[in-house]
């Protein structure tokens, strides 16, 4: 016997839409992101197992928002360095001081 | 005329036996175009329109591009794609879903131009104002990936 196989979209409302107003994402909102794409956690996990998905998770996400704003923050000099050679020192110093 | 959830376009099945989509990496192009409530899709939604698509600040017609995942298969028999993450930077609209289409399809065995892949319903309006309007695809495994075959 063949079994019918089924060629599925992703069920209602997992793909989700975040927003903000007067704003970008802040690095945690980000690694929050990130992190969802690199582990999940089972419901049905043991509990202990669950536990120690989350403490590893809560981990990943404090490490993975430092790396965003080490890159902020380095991407902001390099932004500095174009502005100051395009003669732009005072918007330059605006960026530097964020 | 309204949103009514989440579809993958029946015509998108009959068009991957075609060979019309190549969802690797750097392959074809994947947009993602948002709406207002007035758009009507499901699952008989066989191209991209402008009609009823959204517009403001920091989004184009047609929409964003999205960055294909090349197809694996992360566990068992099912086989998945995935898109990264699309984000309207500093956008001023509202959106109540969305089409994702191929703007370069493989057309050398049937005529299609912008055919869809799938209908998004966000569920409810989505606004951002002069902030980041981000679409988050769902974690790409076996059973939640954004387009899979099981």
């Amino acid at each position: 016997m063949i079994s019918t196989e089924a060629l599925q979209a992703a069920p209602e409302f997992n793909v989700q839409v975040e927003t903000v107003s007067h704003r970008g994402f802040t690095p945690e909102e980000i690694a929050e992101r990130c992190v969802n794409k690199i582990i999940s956690v089972s419901d049905s996990a043991h509990p202990a197992i669950r536990e120690q998905a989350n403490a590893f998770r809560k981990q990943l996400v404090t490490l993975v928002a430092f790396y965003i704003r080490e890159g902020i923050k380095s991407d902001r000099t390099t932004i500095y360095n174009e502005l100051c050679n395009a003669g732009q020192p005072k918007l330059a110093e605006l960026i530097r001081r964020l | 005329m309204a949103f009514s959830g989440n579809y993958m376009c029946t015509s998108f099945k009959k068009e991957l036996l075609f060979g019309v989509h190549d969802f690797a990496n750097g392959a074809d192009t994947f947009k993602l175009a948002m709406y207002t409530n007035s758009a009507s899709f499901d699952a008989a939604t066989t191209a991209y329109t402008a009609t009823n698509e959204v517009s403001g600040t920091g989004y184009s017609a047609g929409g964003g591009s999205l960055t294909n995942v090349d197809p694996s298969v992360p566990s068992g028999t099912t086989a998945i794609t995935d898109f990264q993450d699309l984000t309207f930077s500093t956008a001023t609209v509202t959106a109540r879903g969305a089409l994702i289409y191929n703007s370069t399809p493989n057309t050398t065995s049937i005529s299609v131009t912008d055919p869809t892949v799938i209908v998004l319903d966000f569920g409810g309006d989505k606004t951002s104002t002069a902030g980041d309007f981000t679409i988050v695809f769902p974690t790409p495994d076996a059973t939640n990936a954004i387009i899979r075959i099981a």
